[in-house]
């Protein structure tokens, strides 16, 4: 499969999780929308990834070129994952304290 | 290195003694005296001793810039505990915690200032961001702080994502993650990495609190405890200057002009909007985030003009806008009225205190003799060498005057006003730290080359 | 010898510091020792140099102390100059000020003891900065001097400054002078870019190839300066208000010393002024106006110390004729014995007021003769030397300058001879009603009159000697071979003017004598009728009318001044203040009210709502992809 496709795809579910940011209310959602977004930068890393490989491949089949883009992956999995545990933890406090996850309530601090 | 490992395990050390030591304040002695050893580390790394030999080839790369920079930063963190350690004990229970990540900050920030890699950009930033996420929500039952940390959460992850997708793309157009690697010249610019570019302009421009993407910084600021809003403020938000300049320097300072128009617009309406909504703010507190934004601006300029007197001036206005904000937030931290009426006839209460914080408010203001004359003289010209957009260098005059109004409301408040005593107590070495880091700041203004000299080595 | 040039301003300097920091633990007695010892050192050591100078084969020196202002190709070093001219007017400096101060130090002790050192610390800077004038060797220096003089006058004016008259009378001195210092700073300026240098022997040197036309701007400009310094028209109005400050003062500033820098200033640049006819034309002219104007108005003032004041400026007046007809030699000759009859007589009015406890209305007075032997005598011998009575010393001096007008012009030489004759008339006008007739004041005054202290005294006769005598140096070549040594010792300074100037056609011999004793005896019959009309006056309330009440209103120039200049001044300055308020500062507060309203406004985008800082974020994302893709700059 061309190249474009995995691009069109990522930047698709990219582009899904920034409308959902914009658009929904309640914080756990959104902060789901976030993961996708950082999932959709996923999906391109592997994908250019390989596309890299290929490349190299034809000149030289034992090339590693590629390689480092699946390692960054992980390494977005597990800070993502941080940022799962402190941005729940957040959102936990706040439910404790208002009783809610909606974000038009966070309105106390402005102008 | 030595500050990225032995930090690292400091932070571990600070949760053990949170764990082992009953007493409050043995957190803060143990903060202080690891904060000592860091900055004997970064020294001994400076003069060429390393404790730890680790190949970082094309990882990280420790030059006397990110050296002389992470001094600061140490020099600075040291100020700010010895100043407002108490006050980080009262904000909750686990004032070891509280340390602890600040510590882990400090291992991104020295990771940030030596990054050669995307990804280390990526790991550094993340590091100094989650616990700051911890750190702005740390008054628990305070709703203010809750919303401060949820909204700087949301905000900031939203950023990550943008960063990252830079960062995929400039991978996908280029194949490799090494800022040296891209070699990002003119004539092969491609739509994707031109993207890749802009995404990530953005997101560190979240990060220094640039406009249009400053609008998490108010709020933040001004929910979180005192105590970490002065940290924020300065060390972190210099920590990721640092990374921005390092980044746009390393890999894309050959197509400079591509972007420098870009980079204008985001400098002139940071210092515009900076200036002008921290006239009308009521809260010093929040009139320092506004501050921090307007000087973010003048920060961008090296960004912007990107050579060495740009380099050089980032460094100088590290220490010339952290140390006196350090200092002011100390004073503001036990006032019990934030406005600033609640400063009127200060001076006539706390001389001293009153003095000094003049010369803070005129370091940030930017009079001669302060060091935040030379800072933003070293801005203006970095502009003004730049030889494009001198539109830029008038609009960094102008607002360096309007900034004269806000902060010198607080000199007039103090030393023109009739008011209560503001009934704070201060202990002698609180004053003797303050008296010296008034010092600090007046040397920065009349003999600036003698940190500057550092970064010849 | 010359090397030693420093010690002589560098002792006042020191009396100055001395004074003006201790003043408040040194006594008085300390006080007056350290004032008049500084001077007194100044005297001993200029009387060396003159004596060096004098000697025969002498060359004029250039004592360079330090590099002042070293800019590109302008370098102006702090130097001296040591020449005849400078020696001599160091002389007349620190001898008469010596005696000023001594007899300041009998003078002034009713003061308590940190004024009175205020006042020796203020003339002690005083004689420093004059010193400093005349020894410069640019005119720089010379610049320095002469706003320190300006200043010094400023202080001393309004030394009692309790009294707001006398602060008013400081500010109008100070004012006069600075627009007179204007023209001077413009004339350096000007000299800076034509010759490059303000040295003397540069620009001097330079002078002769220079064209006229550049030559009569910088001259006319410097003596602007000159008018504001010595009280010419249109710039000598405030000479007489400056008699607020103590008597002593306008004895040494006000007569003897700094009121002849601008005479001083042009007898050092003489070349400059021959080669530029109608600047010495302007010059003349303006001298005599103000001799004459001068001399009517004092015809009808009754304020003792006012009458000597126009006096002066009457005297000023024939020395800038001089100057202006090419005798500059008569000029300095004149400034060398008018400064000891005119500090003789400010000392004389002094010592009057002094014994008449602070009165000095003339019409209050008379018959001080017996009370007072010395300063009676004193004060008349100094009258007859003003008054040009041969063989005193006024004789001689006024003689030259108005044998060179009569060269000049015959018109000159009359109007002279006219102010001449004004001069004996008030002058002996003025002793009748001091010293002469009946006294017409309180019994408690008469009561107490007494002659003053010896520290007052010894300096009246000394100066009254130097009155009788001093002219003796200057004997004309027609009644003495050579007797003019003051024209053989001032001959190298003048040299280059004298090679300049048309062929001299000398007066006959008869001619000559004709003139002067035919003038001196005028002179007399005046004094007669003056002393006849005056020893008998009696107090009247009758008003003056006609010329009288004119010349008694001074011409009405303080009025004219007020109505023409100051008040379409101030009217003007007004204006500009409400011009200012109204539009500047409506540009001013409307910027900052702009920067306040749009804060107020950019505050509500703040709005504290994740969705909508997200939002914009987002937008101004796809904004900068715009400007980056499509919009190249």
């Amino acid at each position: 499969m061309p190249i474009n496709y995995y691009i069109f795809l990522a930047i698709t579910l990219f582009c899904i999780g920034i409308v959902g940011v914009l658009t929904r209310r309640n914080a756990i959602i959104i902060f789901m929308c976030i993961e996708l977004m950082l999932n959709a930068v996923n999906i391109l890393l592997v994908a250019f990834s390989k596309m890299h490989y290929l490349a190299a491949a034809t000149a030289n089949p034992a090339t590693n070129v590629g390689s480092e883009a699946q390692l960054f992956v992980f390494f977005i999995m597990v800070v993502a994952a941080a940022e799962v545990t402190v941005g729940l933890a957040i959102i936990v406090m706040m439910y404790r304290n208002i009783h809610s996850v909606d974000i038009n309530f966070l309105n106390r601090l402005k102008h | 290195m030595n500050v990225i490992i032995l930090s690292a395990i400091l932070g571990v050390i600070m949760m053990y003694t949170g764990v082992m030591s009953k007493n409050k304040s043995t957190a803060r002695y143990v903060a202080t005296a690891g904060i000592l050893a860091l900055i004997g580390a970064n020294w001994l790394e400076f003069a060429g001793v390393n404790f730890f030999n680790i190949d970082t080839r094309g990882m990280l790369e420790f030059t006397s810039f990110g050296l002389v920079f992470n001094l600061i930063i140490l020099v600075c963190t040291l100020v700010y505990f010895l100043l407002s350690g108490k006050d980080l004990e009262e904000v909750g229970a686990n004032a070891a915690d509280y340390f602890a990540l600040i510590f882990f900050i400090l291992t991104g920030i020295a990771i940030v200032s030596a990054f050669k890699t995307m990804l280390m950009l990526f790991i550094g930033i993340e590091i100094i961001s989650i616990p700051l996420y911890i750190l702005a929500g740390s008054d628990k039952k305070n709703l203010r702080s809750n919303e401060a940390a949820l909204k700087y959460f949301l905000m900031g992850s939203f950023s990550t994502g943008l960063m990252l997708m830079g960062i995929a793309l400039l991978y996908g157009a280029t194949g490799t993650f090494y800022t040296d690697g891209m070699y990002l010249g003119l004539g092969n610019i491609t739509v994707m990495k031109m993207a890749g570019l802009v995404l990530l302009m953005i997101s560190l421009g979240f990060k220094v609190s640039a406009v249009p993407f400053h609008f998490w910084t108010p709020d933040v600021y001004d929910g979180s405890p005192t105590v970490f809003t002065s940290f924020m403020a300065t060390i972190v938000k210099a920590a990721f200057f640092i990374a921005f300049l390092l980044l746009f320097e390393n890999a894309f300072g050959r197509m400079h002009s591509e972007w420098q128009f870009a980079m204008a617009l985001i400098t002139a309406a940071t210092l515009i909007i900076g200036n002008i909504t921290a006239v009308f703010q009521q809260s010093v507190k929040r009139m320092l985030a506004y501050s921090s934004i307007a000087q973010a601006g003048f920060m961008l300029l090296a960004i912007f003009a990107l050579n060495n007197i740009g380099k050089q001036g980032l460094i100088l206005y590290t220490a010339a806008y952290s140390l006196p904000t350090i200092g002011i937030f100390a004073v503001l931290m036990r006032m019990k009225d934030y406005t600033y009426e609640g400063f009127n006839g200060f001076a006539k209460h706390q001389p001293l205190l009153a003095a000094l914080l003049a010369v803070f408010l005129f370091s940030l203001a930017g009079i001669p003799l302060t060091g935040g004359f030379f800072a933003k003289y070293y801005m203006l010209v970095a502009a003004m060498k730049n030889g494009a957009m001198f539109w830029l260098v008038i609009i960094g005059v102008c607002c360096a005057a309007i900034s004269v109004y806000y902060y010198f409301r607080i000199i007039q408040a103090m030393y023109f006003r009739e008011g209560a005593d503001p009934g704070i107590q201060v202990s002698e070495g609180f004053k003797t730290v303050l008296v010296l880091t008034a010092v600090l700041v007046i040397i920065l203004g009349v003999h600036p080359d003698w940190l500057l000299h550092l970064l010849d080595n | 010898m010359s090397k030693l040039i420093y010690l002589v301003p560098l002792f006042p300097l020191l009396g100055f510091l001395i004074n003006g920091l201790g003043r408040k633990y040194l006594s008085k007695s300390l006080v007056s020792i350290i004032g008049s010892g500084t001077i007194l050192a100044s005297f001993i050591v200029s009387l060396m140099i003159f004596f060096e100078v004098k000697a025969p084969g002498f060359a004029p020196q250039v004592v360079t102390l330090f590099d002042f202002i070293d800019v590109a190709k302008l370098k102006i070093s702090f130097a001296f100059q040591v020449d005849q001219l400078s020696a001599l007017f160091l002389l007349i400096i620190t001898g008469v000020g010596f005696l000023i101060h001594l007899y300041s130090s009998a003078y002034m002790h009713e003061e308590t003891p940190p004024h009175f050192a205020r006042y020796f610390a203020y003339l002690n800077l005083f004689v420093f900065s004059m010193l400093l004038l005349v020894l410069g060797a640019n005119f720089v220096i010379m610049f320095m001097g002469w706003e320190g003089v300006g200043l010094c006058s400023y202080l001393l004016i309004g030394y009692w400054f309790k009294n707001d008259d006398y602060n008013k009378a400081a500010k109008k001195a100070f004012v006069m002078n600075r627009i007179g210092d204007l023209g001077f700073l413009l004339g350096i300026f000007w000299m800076i870019s034509q010759f490059g240098s303000t040295d003397f022997s540069v620009v001097f040197a330079g002078a002769d190839g220079t064209p006229v036309k550049i030559l009569t701007g910088i001259t006319l400009l410097l003596f602007v300066g000159a008018m504001g310094k010595s009280a010419q028209i249109p710039l000598y109005t405030w000479l007489p208000d400056a008699m607020a400050g103590p008597t002593p003062v306008s004895a040494l500033i006000h007569a003897a010393t700094m009121v002849t820098a601008g005479i001083y200033m042009i007898a050092r640049s003489n070349i400059m002024y021959t080669l530029s006819p109608v600047t010495q034309a302007v010059v003349a002219i303006t001298g005599l106006a103000t001799a004459l104007f001068a001399a009517s108005i004092a015809l009808k003032q009754n304020d003792i110390k006012k009458v000597l004041a126009y006096s002066t400026v009457s005297q000023l007046g024939y020395m800038f004729l001089g100057l202006g007809v090419g005798a500059y030699t008569g000029a300095v000759f004149h400034v060398m014995t008018h400064a000891f009859f005119k500090a003789l007589l400010f000392l004389g009015a002094g010592s009057v007021i002094h014994a008449m406890h602070h009165e000095q209305d003339i019409r209050n007075m008379g018959g001080l003769k017996k009370h007072l032997p010395i300063t009676h005598i004193t004060f008349l011998l100094g009258c007859l030397a003003i008054a040009g009575i041969p063989p005193l010393s006024g004789f001689f001096s006024k003689d030259e300058i108005l044998t060179a007008a009569f060269l000049k012009s015959p018109v000159f030489w009359v109007l002279g001879v006219l102010g001449a004759l004004m001069t004996a008339f008030y002058m002996f006008r003025l002793y009748a009603m001091t010293f002469l007739g009946k006294f017409r004041g309180t019994h408690d005054q008469e009561h107490h009159l007494h002659e003053s202290p010896a520290a007052m005294t010894i300096p009246l006769v000394v100066l009254a000697l130097l009155s009788v005598f001093g002219g003796f140096i200057g004997v004309p070549e027609v009644l003495m071979k050579n007797g003019h040594q003051l024209e053989n010792y001032l001959a190298p300074v003048f040299a280059q003017s004298t090679a300049k100037m048309h062929e001299e056609h000398h007066l006959s011999h008869v001619m000559e004598y004709m003139m002067m004793f035919g003038v001196a005896a005028i002179i007399l019959v005046i004094i007669i009728i003056a002393w006849n009309k005056f020893s008998r006056y009696q107090k009247t309330t009758a008003e003056a009318t006609g010329l009288g009440r004119v010349l008694e209103n001074k011409w009405y120039v303080d009025e004219i001044y007020d109505t023409v200049i100051s008040r379409p001044l101030l009217g003007f300055s007004s204006f500009l203040s409400k011009f200012d308020k109204i539009f500047i500062d409506g540009i001013v507060n409307g910027v900052g009210r702009l920067v306040q309203y749009s804060s107020r406004q950019l505050r509500w985008i703040q709005s504290g709502q994740v969705g909508s800082y997200i939002l914009i974020m987002v937008t101004a994302t796809i904004l900068l992809f715009i400007i980056q893709f499509f919009w190249k700059s």
